[in-house]
């Protein structure tokens, strides 16, 4: 047995990407087939992520709320080895708080935060197309004292026209931290960046440097979240560059988009 | 969005062109492409315009170090500048060479060194890099564990991600993360500097040692490493998981199990170094109390000499003829029946030992690679051992009486004994012991 037969891979910190997904009624049909299939497709992207990222190692937890909220990864958070994702169905009403009552409960050292290498703050993902039916308020604002909420980073996606932004915004604490995602296409590029842009930057050590000032990774990812919107208005309104995806806002209304695109 | 099509064309600021053949990665700042640059195939880097915070100083920083070229051959510099299009513009450097692993592979274990020799070469390479570019005035900045393409055998070593380096006195606004940068960058004290540099590089190196982090012990295991607490772990207050002083900080059993099982292998004068190079003064004093480049490069020209194929299970192992030691593998201990006595250390002999001058002649680290002398067995007696002169230069020898014997030419052979001494330039002596 020679020195390298020795030697393990360098102990790693954990970084979870939380996927908090509306499955109520009214994401059927295309809302949750453009979810499940663009988060099926990333996955194979994240694995590299993490398979190449010597600070640490990405796992996934999923939680879907409808009526009631459910965790498809009810163990705890799945490596990205072992993760398939499960097509998610949608039907019935919108709890959030049950949603926020549920992931206040596993993020905690006793549930799903209890890795021998520590973690790094989790990545928490929201992605919502209705307003909760429930009463969320207590039950968020018991979530936002949980410190391991406190330190995540936290993105949502509204998902056409029929959400509450400011209770997407009350749930990340930034109006920055929100995306609208106004048909399919959007959904779709948006779903790709947010997961994978936000487990980059919530998975490296945090950044020094930078002639002192300290960006925190909330700022960070927010600020690529604002380069993202730019990028998606420049090539929304770029008429002369006909891009299959935006054919739909070509002539300013969503109706009868020729590349399939879902109105909202 | 800047990503570049197959087949554009573009030109340079060098009045050549270059033509896109195939995307080979992306990352946060732009996009790699292998193209065609005057009819060789070369890479280019493309910067997304909206990751360059001081576009227009770090083009003309860019342009700089093109002109004043690259400090050494195993750098992937920039060569050339394209000229602006679709509102970015990118850099021709050469291709990374094939079977070359990427450091943080190594540390994730996708990649492995066959043998000790080609970690420690890795090390020199790394170390003889770092020290070509600090020399030539440049500073690196954000030197972390995906900076280095290392090709395994033999340790040889790429230096890539060159862009961000510049010369000690500009202010490029660059940030690296916080695990690999010097605490006063942590903190904000201070900018990059060749010091800063300087406290990375031992980072790195004791990972390339130890497969671990030497500020990550059991004393920074909290459930969440938030943003705040990086701060404190690698900026206010560091420490050294074998710090003397301080053992707060020790490897945890169970997580930091490399550190724990490699620490102890290596001679006491590597560890000793190691224990130099993060002290809390090194650490959070004057950045002059860092090891310097030619002091890991004496180290590591004599660690490559304490390295041994063990007699008994025939695996790598350390030796020294300083310090007792058992073999790492099979514990048995190895005696050194015979070495060269010298001013600081003594160089184990034995059948197949390489010598290189540095190890004679310790201020020699520029000619780290240059050799001294190989030990071979005769042909018939392989009990009878030889010291070949592989020095450039004629030896003379004299007998444990004092006596003058013959002369040794380069490429001959003197039998090995016990209180022979060697003049290998005028009025400089080695004895053997």
């Amino acid at each position: 047995m020679g020195l390298s037969d020795m030697i393990e891979p360098v102990p790693r910190k954990t970084m979870v990407l939380f996927f908090v997904i509306d499955t109520s009624g009214s994401m059927e049909g295309t809302k949750i087939g453009i979810v499940n299939s663009t988060i099926e497709e990333l996955i194979p992207d994240l694995k590299d992520l993490s398979g190449s990222n010597s600070d640490a190692e990405i796992k996934i937890a999923v939680l879907q709320f409808s009526t009631g909220a459910t965790w498809l990864t009810p163990s705890g958070p799945v490596d990205l080895e072992n993760f398939t994702w499960k097509y998610l169905e949608a039907f019935g009403v919108t709890d959030l708080g049950e949603a926020c009552e549920e992931l206040n409960k596993k993020l905690s050292t006793k549930a799903f935060m209890s890795e021998a290498t520590g973690s790094y703050a989790p990545a928490i993902f929201l992605m919502s197309d209705g307003m909760p039916t429930d009463d969320y308020k207590k039950e968020l604002t018991r979530l936002k004292d949980n410190n391991w909420f406190k330190k995540a980073i936290k993105v949502a996606i509204a998902i056409g026209d029929n959400v509450d932004r400011n209770i997407l915004e009350e749930f990340t604490g930034s109006n920055e931290s929100v995306l609208v995602a106004e048909n399919s296409a959007m959904l779709k590029k948006m779903v790709r960046f947010v997961s994978v842009r936000a487990s980059e930057v919530a998975s490296k050590s945090s950044s020094a440097g930078n002639d002192g000032g300290f960006p925190s990774k909330q700022k960070e990812f927010e600020q690529d979240i604002k380069d993202f919107k730019d990028e998606l208005e420049f090539d929304d309104s770029s008429a002369g560059s006909f891009d299959d995806s935006f054919d739909s806002s070509f002539d300013g209304s969503f109706d009868n988009p020729s590349d399939g695109s879902e109105v909202w | 969005m800047a990503e570049l099509k197959i087949g554009t064309i573009l030109k340079t600021e060098l009045g050549n062109s270059v033509e896109v053949l195939q995307k080979l990665g992306e990352g946060g700042q732009g996009i790699v492409y292998k193209v065609s640059y005057g009819g060789e195939e070369k890479a280019l880097k493309w910067y997304f315009r909206k990751a360059l915070k001081n576009y227009d100083l770090f083009k003309s920083n860019l342009i700089n170090n093109i002109e004043k070229g690259s400090p050494a051959k195993n750098f992937l510099w920039p060569i050339d500048i394209t000229y602006e299009y679709d509102d970015s513009f990118g850099y021709v450097m050469d291709m990374r060479k094939s079977g070359y692993y990427e450091f943080s592979e190594y540390l994730l274990k996708n990649a492995v060194f066959p043998s000790i020799t080609a970690r420690i070469n890795a090390a020199i390479n790394i170390v003889a890099g770092f020290r070509d570019l600090h020399n030539k005035g440049y500073i690196y900045q954000d030197l972390n564990d995906g900076n280095f393409f290392i090709e395994p055998k033999t340790g040889d070593v790429q230096i890539c991600d060159n862009d961000n380096v510049t010369t000690a006195n500009k202010k490029l606004g660059i940030a690296g993360k916080c695990r690999y940068m010097a605490p006063e960058i942590v903190v904000g004290k201070a900018t990059p500097s060749t010091y800063s540099d300087r406290f990375s590089l031992a980072v790195i190196l004791f990972h390339l040692l130890f497969m671990g982090h030497p500020l990550e012990g059991k004393g920074t295991l909290p459930p969440c490493m938030t943003e705040e607490l990086e701060r404190k772990y690698y900026g206010e207050n560091p420490v050294f998981v074998y710090d003397p002083n301080d053992s707060s900080n020790r490897p945890a059993e169970g997580v930091h199990k490399n550190v724990i099982n490699l620490w102890k292998l290596y001679p006491q004068y590597v560890r000793d170094k190691f224990i130099e190079a993060f002290t809390k003064e090194a650490m959070i004093g004057e950045g002059n109390k860092r090891i310097i480049e030619k002091e890991w490069l004496k180290l590591f020209a004599r660690l490559r000499g304490d390295i041994m194929t063990c007699g008994w299970c025939k695996e790598e192992t350390f030796i020294s003829a300083d310090q007792e030691m058992n073999c790492i593998n099979c514990q048995r201990q190895i005696k050194i029946p015979i070495s060269i006595k010298n001013k600081d250390y003594n160089i184990p002999l034995f059948p197949g030992q390489r010598v290189y001058y540095a190890q004679i002649v310790h201020d020699m680290v520029n000619q780290i690679e240059k050799p001294f002398a190989k030990i071979i067995t005769a042909k018939n007696n392989p009990r009878a051992w030889g010291i070949r002169n592989m020095s450039g230069n004629k030896w003379y020898v004299y007998l444990p009486n004092g006596e003058k014997e013959i002369a040794k030419e380069n490429g001959e052979v003197l039998r090995l004994a016990k209180g022979l001494k060697i003049e290998y330039e005028n009025g400089k002596y080695i004895e053997i012991g």
